[in-house]
């Protein structure tokens, strides 16, 4: 049973991969069936991570790969695999678990759209793509479901292709992760070259192995940065997080699904998988490549946390959340605390999901209004999304005790406080935590708080198939902590390879009476400024230039625009113009030499032997003409060319002869 | 030896003799019987591929008048699966009248396919070759309603049996001089070195009659107006099972049986022997394919003058020679093969609902019928050689396996000719795809009423799929088939 799951660990992706065909080849149509043959292929996923999660419950740090021959390449076979072990289990745990709850979410959400089916084939589709991702035990497949995830977030963000804005966003998130990926692929042509494998782990040959670690290096730096370029792609980092922001031009549900619970979460996941090759040659846990992580962490953590302050758009403060939490869990694995940022990323799915569920009930609710500012009093006429948002808030800004972000986000700053290199990340990552308890009490007061304004008059609560997925999460998001407490850090060995112990002595830490002061300052700060605000945003007062700074998202877009664009735009027309007038003319040329011979030669096999046999087979001459065509003597002009076709090999033997 | 084994271990062939006679009769016996015949066929071919798994693993009969080998079995079931799809499109096409009869030709060219295949002995090779072309030539004349059938049925006879005498003439110089049919034998008795004039005399004009089995250039003539003029399941056959069949047992006769006379066909380095003449007529095939499909405006033509061109193609992995040579061959020949029977599978469906194979009436496919067009563009593109597609690999693997045969890359210049090649073959089969997605029907089609979506059954459309979903497989996972083949070579 344990071999059976791990050989057949590709039927976890397959499935949804099949719901996906399915729906997109038989149900098209048929609005129930599609939705239910999505359903369906998530819920057996689901079982099917269950039974594969099983196993490695036996032991710690258990480990089980199925490798195989993809093809032969002359002397090379090309290896591809599955690996199943703790971090491939509890992603895939996450991602079915998670993904099924949106998928039934997404029922009632897009219950309107006439695209609906086609909705759950891109949906069941993105799944697979990134189920794929956490089982390759090859860097090849792991790229390839990369690349599959990448068009599956461009199929879903510009889903509603009709909106140019969604066509821009989809465009950009392909373009910008895109250039990542020419990092990452660099990344696995270097790692081949180095170590001749792209196998993860082969029986002490693979590329994380020990054989493979030897052969590469002191190039792994090398390596383990253009990988990490990969990941600052596709897990939004500074400089290539600008996509994410718009990318929430998609359906809320595709926001939850793939911008906040999974799919960025892939870059984190990326570094963790690929990790020996980031600690090659550590000294004191630090390595030059690590070094580069915590910092573009740092950088991307903080920069988000402020940009969502001036944010009015409800799930682009979102989308900046994930930014800075992203980067938190980047500066996590930096440090060495590489299950303290998976853990988080896991409890940053569910809460993520949860947060990002609750403000598209909000959206829904108002008739689709996403600005806060025009919101407003919804904690009564929406209860249930309320209360689950509340949950999700606390989680997020890391209230500590009931929820699991407040432990992970705990096991973090732990982390940190341990690098040997610097304090700074550390004290940066506490500012961090004031600023997102800040914007997270600043979005609640503007949405669930104080008067009603123009959106919220009519505002009602959402249908059960979207709010049961809410507490479900919310639920989740609790729950999750049991797990993850110092006192029982069980997540966190498990992740390690290590036995869990429990030790309810540990359960208080002084850095828990950190943090406690510093999301209580956050959260206070936060309703001192936001108590009484208006349209008009307190910081946007105090601060004008500080705020539209921010408002307007450091300027990067523009920057980028002035500057990467702008040259490119310069280099195409360059190029352009070559290709029109001299490439072009060249082409022209040695294509009108080519169209010369083709018509001599049809001519010739036209006109020379076939002659008239085709005209008069499309009819343009009497059929007795054309019997008498070849009967007047073309079969035998054809025999003609046989017997000089013989004689001509004959000769060309004997002249060689 | 007795004839109980004799019967069981020709047990397949035995199967379709027996389908054969049966669907005659019951042809025969009722006029409406068609559909039954239909089922009787399809289900004689898959008793006999059942059988065809049953045979022992190596087994020769008569001196190699009946080989059963790993490589035999191989392509007896290759055929067979390839007449089962032929039947299938028979039965969606109502032009033959006398269903049972049509059928039972079929189902003895089949045979002789598998004789073809299953033997390494001159003389038996002659009876395939003439058991399988004699069952075509009536088929492709078998519309007896339209003269461009019969048209088609007299040329490919005519041109055929001159072919079929070059051959048999070739094969008895190459008796009389070795003193034996059996390949084997043969290719004990030459030796390196240069081969007495009318050996190779016989050579070539063994080579010729093959040449005109698989459409090489310049015995390809007939091609074009068989293609287009036959009954559609006929020129499917013609070109699939019938070049299969024949690539498998031309390698098997140059390589087992002029093994030694292989001489070179590297530049400026050429030795005599029957690769430089399988060089000539492959750059021969590559060169007239390719410029005058660029002419064609009907897509059976097109779709002739293609195989001549792809015939070009396989012949280089007969000229590098070898095992991997041959295995290359007969990945390659195999594949096309049934990207072939998918393409004229699209191409009949669209005749019968537009009346012709002209582009004009491909025009706007797309809005008629998403399917036909997904699947016609897969066949297309697989033809082109566009990855991920069985074809793409295909061509990777001969053009690979023939830049690295013999020394200094010796075989570049037919490389490049290939290359080249399918380069210009892009801009032909990119305008069907054109044709179908792209036109106007206001502006192509003849068809003056609203464009109705095309209907399919579910047999029409089970194979269809079962060939696109086969050609994308089988570029993903070449492996699968090509492992299969290179295990089989001895």
């Amino acid at each position: 049973m344990t071999s059976w799951i791990v050989t057949n660990l590709w039927l976890i992706p397959a499935v949804p991969l099949a719901s996906s065909l399915l729906i997109l080849t038989f149900a098209n149509s048929r609005r129930r069936t599609g939705a239910a043959l999505a359903i369906v292929g998530q819920v057996v996923a689901l079982a099917l991570a269950v039974m594969a999660f099983l196993p490695t419950l036996a032991e710690p740090g258990w480990r089980a790969f199925h490798n195989f021959t993809w093809f032969t390449f002359g002397e090379h076979a090309l290896r591809i695999g599955w690996i199943l072990d703790p971090l491939t289990a509890a992603m895939m745990m996450m991602i079915t678990f998670v993904g099924l709850w949106i998928f039934v979410f997404s029922t009632g959400y897009m219950a309107g759209d006439k695209n609906f089916t086609r909705f759950f084939a891109y949906l069941s589709f993105f799944s697979a793509a990134m189920l794929g991702v956490v089982i390759a035990n090859s860097l090849l497949l792991l790229f390839v479901c990369w690349e599959l995830v990448g068009l599956a977030s461009y199929l879903l963000i510009g889903f509603w292709i009709h909106k140019p804005s969604a066509a821009a966003a989809a465009k950009k998130a392909f373009i910008t992760t895109r250039i990542g990926d020419i990092g990452l692929f660099l990344g696995v042509l270097w790692l081949y070259g180095g170590s001749g494998t792209l196998l993860f782990y082969d029986d002490g040959n693979g590329c994380l192995e020990r054989a493979g670690l030897l052969a590469l290096g002191t190039s792994a730096t090398f390596v383990a940065l253009l990988i990490f370029s990969g990941a600052v792609g596709k897990s939004g980092q500074f400089p290539l997080h600008v996509w994410l922001p718009d990318a929430m031009e998609g359906p809320t549900p595709v926001s939850a699904l793939i911008h906040a619970a999974t799919m960025v979460a892939a870059g984190v996941f990326l570094v963790a998988r690929v990790y020996p090759l980031f600690s090659l040659g550590a000294i004191d846990g630090v390595t030059p490549s690590l070094t580069v992580v915590v910092w573009i962490g740092v950088i991307t953590a903080l920069m988000a946390a402020l940009i969502a302050l001036a944010q009015a758009d409800i799930k682009r403060i979102l989308a900046y959340s994930t930014v800075s939490q992203l980067g938190l869990m980047m500066v996590s694995l930096g440090v060495g605390g590489v299950a303290a940022g998976i853990m988080h990323l896991l409890a940053h799915g569910f809460f993520k999901a949860l947060l990002f569920l609750g403000s598209g009930s909000v959206i829904h609710g108002c008739h689709h209004e996403q600005d806060i500012r025009k919101m407003g009093g919804l904690r009564r006429l929406m209860p249930v999304t309320f209360l689950t948002y509340a949950i999700g808030m606390m989680t997020l800004s890391g209230v500590p005790l009931f929820f699991s972000g407040a432990w992970t986000k705990e096991e973090i700053l732990h982390a940190t406080a341990h690098w040997p290199r610097s304090f700074v990340p550390h004290y940066l990552m506490m500012a961090g935590v004031v600023l997102t308890a800040l914007y997270m009490t600043r979005q609640m007061i503007y949405v669930f708080f104080g008067n009603r304004r123009e959106a919220s008059e009519h505002a009602h609560e959402s249908p059960s198939v979207m709010t049961v997925p809410l507490i479900l999460l919310a639920v989740c998001s609790i729950v999750l902590s049991v797990v993850v407490t110092p006192a029982w850090p069980w997540l966190h060995d498990y992740l390690n390879g290590e036995p869990a112990h429990f030790a309810i002595g540990q359960l208080i830490q002084p850095m828990l009476f950190v943090s406690l002061a510093l999301v209580a300052a956050g959260i206070g700060l936060g309703v001192l400024l936001y108590r009484n605000a208006g349209e008009r945003d307190p910081l946007a007062r105090a601060q004008p230039v500080l705020f539209r700074f921010l408002e307007n998202k450091m300027w990067l877009d523009e920057l980028y625009g002035k500057t990467v664009l702008a040259w490119s735009a310069t280099l195409s027309r360059a190029s352009d113009w070559m290709d029109r007038y001299v490439w072009d003319g060249l082409v022209r040329g040695v294509a009108g030499v080519g169209q010369f011979f083709g018509i001599l030669s049809a001519n010739f096999d036209e006109h020379g032997i076939n002659a008239g046999v085709d005209d008069s087979a499309t009819g343009t001459r009497g059929l007795g003409r054309f019997m008498s065509a070849w009967h007047s003597g073309q079969i035998q002009t054809y025999l003609g060319v046989v017997a000089v076709g013989m004689l001509a090999l004959l000769i060309l033997y004997a002249w060689l002869a | 030896m007795n004839y109980l084994e004799l019967l069981k271990l020709a047990s397949p062939e035995v199967a379709v003799v027996v389908t054969a006679l049966a669907v005659l009769a019951l042809g025969l016996a009722s006029a409406r019987g068609a559909g039954i015949c239909s089922a009787v066929a399809a289900a004689g071919i898959l008793f006999a591929a059942a059988a065809v798994l049953l045979l022992p693993e190596q087994a020769t009969l008569f001196h190699g008048m009946l080989v059963i080998a790993p490589l035999t079995s191989l392509f007896k079931i290759i055929c067979l699966v390839l007449a089962f799809f032929t039947v299938i499109l028979a039965r969606g096409d109502n032009t033959p009248r006398h269903r049972g009869e049509y059928l039972a030709l079929l189902l003895l060219a089949t045979i002789g396919l598998m004789l073809l295949v299953g033997s390494e002995e001159l003389l038996m090779i002659f009876i395939g070759l003439e058991l399988t072309g004699l069952s075509l030539y009536v088929m492709a004349g078998f519309d007896k309603t339209d003269p461009r059938s019969a048209e088609a049925g007299l040329k490919y006879f005519l041109f055929g049996s001159t072919a079929s005498a070059f051959t048999l003439f070739g094969l008895s110089l190459v008796y009389g001089m070795c003193g034996t049919t059996g390949l084997a034998a043969i290719g004990q008795k030459l030796t390196a070195g240069p081969v007495q004039p009318l050996l190779a005399a016989g050579m070539v004009m063994t080579l010729v009659g093959f040449a005109f089995k698989i459409a090489a250039a310049p015995f390809h003539l007939w091609a074009p107006d068989t293609y287009q003029g036959a009954p559609i399941p006929s020129a499917a056959f013609i070109a699939s099972g019938s070049k299969v069949a024949s690539f498998v047992v031309l390698g098997k006769i140059v390589l087992v049986g002029f093994g030694p006379a292989h001489g070179s066909a590297a530049w400026h380095a050429m030795i005599a022997g029957w690769a430089p003449v399988l060089a000539a007529l492959a750059a021969l095939s590559i060169v007239i394919g390719n410029l005058v499909a660029l002419a064609q405006s009907n897509v059976r033509r097109l779709l002739a003058y293609s195989a001549v061109a792809h015939a070009g193609y396989t012949l280089l992995g007969l000229i590098a020679g070898g095992r991997e040579g041959f295995a290359a061959t007969l990945f390659y020949t195999t594949i096309y093969a049934f990207t072939l029977v998918g393409a004229f599978s699209v191409v009949a469906l669209v005749r019968r609902e537009t009346g012709g194979d002209d582009f004009k009436n491909f025009s706007a496919l797309w809005s008629r019928s998403p399917l036909l067009s997904g699947c016609m563009a897969i066949f297309i593109l697989s033809l082109a050689g566009l990855p991920p597609l069985a074809g793409f690999f295909g061509k990777f693997y001969l053009f690979s396996v023939a830049m690295r045969a013999g020394t200094n890359h010796g075989l570049l210049w037919l490389v490049a000719l290939a290359l080249l090649g399918s380069f210009i073959s892009l801009y032909y089969y990119i305008a069907v795809l054109k044709a179908i997605f792209v036109d106007d029907p206001e502006t192509g089609t003849l068809n003056p009423e609203p464009l109705s979506s095309i209907n399919l059954d579910f047999l029409q459309r089970m194979s269809l799929i079962v060939l696109a979903v086969g050609i994308l497989f089988l570029g993903l996972m070449p492996t699968i088939l090509v492992a299969r083949i290179v295990a089989s070579l001895p």
